[in-house]
């Protein structure tokens, strides 16, 4: 039972349009500038794991395409976007790149679609100065559309942007040390609300949850999360049963987004490509795996996990590919892993309890 | 580098090779196959393709050591390679290699068993497997010193590269081409520009030679020469009835794909291009009975060539078009040796998988009018998500707008267990079917 | 003859059988039932537990500890704690053969395999769980299309040389494949060969995953087809440890456990 239960994102969204006047984007996964949506009076509003049965969508897509996608295209596809002013879609993936086509050149939507390439890893120079230079022409695109961009308001919008990851780290390493009172189902909902909410509502709500957690925790086992989200959300609970406690996470929704650092220069854009280039190793940069495998093992160290949960979305390229690497790196090291395939929206099945159960008992 | 290595490539290169080449010539002439019903008379080319792609593999076993050796990606700039003298090696040639001869699920079983999901790419299990167990049907591959990666086909091969260079401990460098959702933008060729820039100093340390501009410079205009001509190999397939079917130029562009900027691939294509000029002159066809011609999208499914090949023989129709072949001749009017680094990113960026669907669309209503196409099978390929996500809507719309039909096959590029052989001849069946009445 | 002694209980109720089994206060096996789990696994639990028990001559009350296993542990409101079946096959295995490091479990519904370590504790496992291939219902599902009774598919498979060999890793595109080669005359002694050393490879990517460490022991319903021991044992180059009734391993592991005290209270679902 949440403490902070989520407000019904439909009504919220409407609010949203109907008291201040914001234009509403559905955003695919993973990594774009919220910042500069917020400096033009939009609100981002992420697309992850929608509560929608799939239909229309497996016209459009094989059965090896992964469930983000095929959810995503299905909220299109069902009118659920009628609310939203645009699309923007971050170059994430393969799948993620040709549902932006698919949606943007053969469905005839007469919606807005954007779309935001991120240098991939290795890192250079060149890659500092494109993601600038691509980050001014997203405004420019969307300055079309929202009317120009006010420089001092993007100056006003990083600085939440900095607020936010400011409370993001605390909880973390609150949690880490054991000093967070909020169960495992709790925190989620809680870091996941930002999927949506203006931050004029979300850091409020993450200072509410900061001021109503702090003690210590329970004791019992450690894990470390790791994947695209916390798949299925019932694991949490089911991870909060068996008194084992999320310490850490290498979840591409949650730490490897908000774990940011935004540096210190005065141009706003310099800002945000700091924060971009300073994020955590995600796989949807193409960072090395020794960055990913020194990121979680420091991440075990200074929790004390026992072990590391690989909760896979089914057909993840990016992730399974680094997951072999990363689970024997674990296991060199003595920490238990536990790598699931899992469907969104289907729940958690007995199968998997037990699979989880079981990997419980090996680090108990 | 070392002395003794790089004077027994040499040896294999001048006498080593050559040797082998005589001895396959006599082994070839030992085995005279039936000649089929269905099939114009085999192309006097194949001999001598065999010939290069056998030799490239044959020197591959002694290039280690020898010379600095990349392994590279098939839309990988190599041009910028070629300079600083790298023998290169294609992964993915060699996994279409594997699937051909039959070998990937073994391969990729090595893979699996070390945790790579069934689901990934083939040809990075493939490759895995091979890393893994050292086995491979071209006897060995040479350990790279680089690893060089371009995310304009797939983003899957910088997964699959970092992987390797995790593993090996080998430095990658990736060509990062945005994808162009809508037009290619300055920036993004300014982006790629500087990348060249900034790998040549890496390229010089990991090769020890130094870039020189003018070579590079003959390098583009080789392959520039090469690609062109590779795209007239493929136009000789306008002619009614083509002289090749597309099968047989899934195989002959591997010279293309992976001997690009050398001279070999140049004297191969004006080779071929006769060959195949003289038979469309002379009205001889790749397949006795032409009634149908269709394209083929996708990358092939490499283990059902042959039954491929003699199936649709049979039902008189020939492959004379596909976007996948078609790729290495498509971006060639970008190359232009006088402005190297811009030209090289243009070429790169714009090739069909880094483009949107709408260019992909496009690009094949242009090949089925040019090349008279009655039909299209499109191979849903497991492995391939950029090729293969949106494949459902592209059937739908050519049929909508150019009443072309269609048949989806879902199969993969190498991996036979995700071949359901009843399944696709259910559907073949029903295609055959569509067209004939 | 244990009419004063402390007794331990474990009950495995899988989906399709359901197996109960006492042990003495030293740990030692001293009955166990086997039956079909039906719809009701609470039930079928009762039942089991009720038979082990007659056929120890024990009474309930000398039960100091239960615990629940397998696919319905949460419908045994009655035991004490759950565990899960790779805990319990791993401590069942190592008890009966303490030379175990790798135990192959192969159920009727799904298959796994664990890494054993000091004591009988889980060290590493995989499961296959979504998949009918490499588990009892693809020998099902094969010996019915064949018309061969399951009970004989192993032995069948043992006799006579050739093989064919079924390429699909799918179940239901290996039923077709099997359909053709019906019709194509190959005999049927050669298609069931074939479908044993289909099903020992699919379950063999697992071992070798988890990897082979000390001696294997094979555990669950399809250790009695000897058609499948013998190719497993093949594969591994040596012999593993089979027990006379591979299917009650879960169930000695999970009286092991309640033994031993822990696991999860069974009142939490």
């Amino acid at each position: 039972m949440s403490r902070f239960p989520p407000r019904p994102r439909k009504v919220y969204l409407q609010e949203q349009k109907a008291l201040h006047g914001r234009h509403l984007f559905g955003v695919f996964p993973a990594q774009y500038p919220k910042e500069i949506l917020w400096a033009m009076n939009a609100l981002p509003v992420e697309i992850w794991d929608p509560p929608i049965e799939v239909s229309h969508a497996n016209a459009h897509l094989q059965p090896y395409i992964c469930s983000v996608v095929r959810l995503g295209l299905e909220l299109v596809l069902q009118g659920h976007g009628d609310i939203l002013d645009g699309f923007l879609f971050p170059h994430t993936c393969d799948s993620i790149q040709n549902l932006a086509s698919i949606v943007y050149d053969y469905l005839g939507l007469e919606k807005r679609c954007y779309f935001f390439y991120h240098p991939k890893a290795p890192y250079r120079e060149s890659s500092r100065i494109y993601y600038v230079q691509e980050l001014k022409n997203l405004a420019e695109r969307l300055g079309e559309q929202l009317g120009p961009l006010d420089l001092s308001e993007l100056k006003r919008c990083v600085n939440q942007g900095q607020q936010i990851a400011s409370i993001v780290r605390e909880l973390y390493t609150m949690r880490s040390e054991s000093k967070l009172q909020a169960s495992n189902a709790e925190f989620y909902s809680v870091i996941r609300q930002g999927e949506y909410l203006h931050p004029e509502d979300f850091i409020p709500l993450l200072e509410a949850f900061l001021a109503a957690s702090r003690g210590r925790a329970e004791e019992g086992p450690a894990v470390i999360l790791s994947g695209v989200l916390p798949n299925p959300t019932e694991i949490l609970s089911l991870l909060d049963q068996l008194g084992v406690r999320v310490a850490e996470d290498d979840l591409l929704a949650c730490s490897r987004r908000l774990l940011v650092s935004y540096g210190n220069a005065s141009d706003p854009y310099e800002s945000l490509a700091e924060a971009y280039f300073a994020m955590p190793p995600c796989t949807t940069k193409d960072s090395p795996l020794e960055e990913r495998v020194g990121y979680v093992l420091e991440k075990a160290n200074r929790s004390g996990a026992k072990g590391v949960i690989f909760t896979m979305v089914k057909f993840c390229e990016p992730e399974l590919f680094d997951v072999p690497q990363l689970v024997d790196a674990l296991k060199a090291r003595g920490l238990a892993t536990l790598v699931m395939d899992t469907e969104l929206n289907q729940g958690m099945s007995g199968q998997m309890r037990t699979r989880v159960e079981a990997f419980v008992e090996m680090m108990t | 580098m070392s002395l003794p290595r790089l004077a027994r490539y040499y040896l294999m290169k001048d006498v080593g090779a050559p040797a082998l080449m005589g001895l396959s010539k006599v082994k070839k002439k030992k085995r005279r196959r039936e000649p089929s019903p269905y099939f114009g008379p085999p192309l006097r080319s194949n001999g001598r393709l065999r010939e290069i792609m056998t030799r490239h593999y044959f020197l591959s076993r002694y290039a280690e050591g020898a010379k600095p050796v990349a392994w590279v990606t098939s839309g990988a700039p190599v041009e910028i390679l070629r300079p600083f003298d790298f023998y290169t090696v294609y992964p993915e040639n060699h996994g279409a290699l594997c699937g051909a001869q039959k070998v990937a699920p073994e391969l990729c079983a090595v893979a699996e068993e070390r945790g790579y999901h069934q689901d990934l790419c083939s040809y990075a299990r493939i490759d895995l497997g091979v890393c893994f167990s050292g086995q491979t049907p071209v006897g060995r591959l040479p350990k790279p010193d680089l690893l060089f990666a371009s995310n304009n086909i797939c983003q899957t091969v910088v997964y699959w590269y970092k992987a390797l260079s995790h593993i090996w401990n080998i430095p990658l460098i990736l060509f990062d081409t945005p994808y162009n959702f809508e037009e290619i933008k300055a920036i993004d060729i300014s982006y790629m520009v500087r990348q060249f820039e900034e790998m040549i100093p890496e390229l010089e340390r990991i090769s020890g030679k130094r870039f020189v501009e003018e070579r590079f410079q003959e390098i583009i205009r080789l392959a520039k020469d090469s690609s062109f001509l590779w795209g007239e190999v493929l136009a000789t397939m306008k002619a009614h009835p083509a002289p090749m079917t597309i099968f047989d130029a899934f195989a002959h562009m591997a010279p293309i794909v992976s001997l690009r900027g050398l001279p070999v691939a140049l004297d191969y294509y004006r080779v071929l291009l006769d060959e195949l000029k003289e038979r469309a002159d002379r009205g001889i066809g790749a397949i006795k009975e032409e009634r149908k011609r269709l394209m083929w999208d996708n990358i092939a499914v490499w283990y059902k060539m042959r039954d491929f090949s003699n199936l649709f023989a049979e039902h008189g129709m020939n492959f004379v078009t596909a976007t996948y072949t078609d790729a290495w001749a498509q971006t060639t009017p970008y190359m232009d040796e006088e402005h190297p680094f811009e030209s090289m990113a243009k070429t790169y960026s714009l090739v069909i998988l880094n483009n949107n669907l709408n260019h992909r669309l496009k690009l094949m209503e242009c090949l089925i009018k040019a090349y008279q196409v009655d039909g299209l099978v499109i191979h849903s390929a497991r492995s391939c998500k950029p090729y293969s996500v949106g494949q459902y809507d592209l059937k739908r719309i050519l049929m909508d707008r150019l009443g072309v039909p269609s048949v989806i096959i879902e199969a993969d590029i190498t991996d036979s267990r995700a071949y359901s052989e009843e399944q696709a001849r259910t559907r073949l069946d029903a295609f055959f079917e569509a067209l004939a009445g | 003859m244990t009419n004063d002694m402390d007794c331990f209980a474990g009950i495995d109720v899988g989906s399709l059988s359901t197996e109960a089994v006492v042990v003495d206060g030293a740990g030692v096996m001293v009955a166990f039932s086997i039956l079909e789990t039906g719809a009701n696994s609470t039930e079928a639990a009762e039942k089991a537990l009720e038979k082990a028990l007659e056929e120890a001559g024990v009474s309930r009350d000398q039960i100091k500890g239960m615990v629940a296993t397998g696919y319905g542990r949460v419908s045994v409101p009655f035991a004490d704690k759950k565990v899960t079946e790779i805990s319990c096959h791993s401590l069942g295995a190592f008890t009966l053969y303490p030379d175990t490091g790798t135990v192959i479990d192969i159920g009727g519904q799904d298959s796994k395999v664990i890494r054993v370590g000091p004591g009988g504790k889980v060290l590493d496992f995989t499961m296959n769980d979504k998949c009918a291939a490499g588990t009892g219902r693809f020998l099902e599902v094969m010996a019915a299309k064949l018309r061969v009774p399951l009970g004989e598919m192993g032995s069948l498979s043992l006799s006579g040389r050739g093989e064919v060999r079924i390429s699909s890793v799918c179940t239901v595109f290996a039923e077709s494949e099997v359909v053709s080669l019906v019709a194509q005359n190959h005999p049927r002694e050669e298609i069931i060969r074939g479908i044993h050393r289909a099903i020992v490879n699919r379950v063999w990517s697992m071992v070798r995953a988890v990897g082979v460490h000390g001696e294997v022991t094979m555990s669950g319903g399809v250790a009695k087809n000897g058609g499948v021991v013998a190719f497993m044992e093949e594969k591994l180059g040596r012999p593993m440890h089979v027990y006379k009734e591979p299917q009650i391993v879960g169930a000695l592991g999970a009286a092991l456990h309640a033994m031993k005290g822990g696991g999860q209270p069974s009142s939490s679902s």
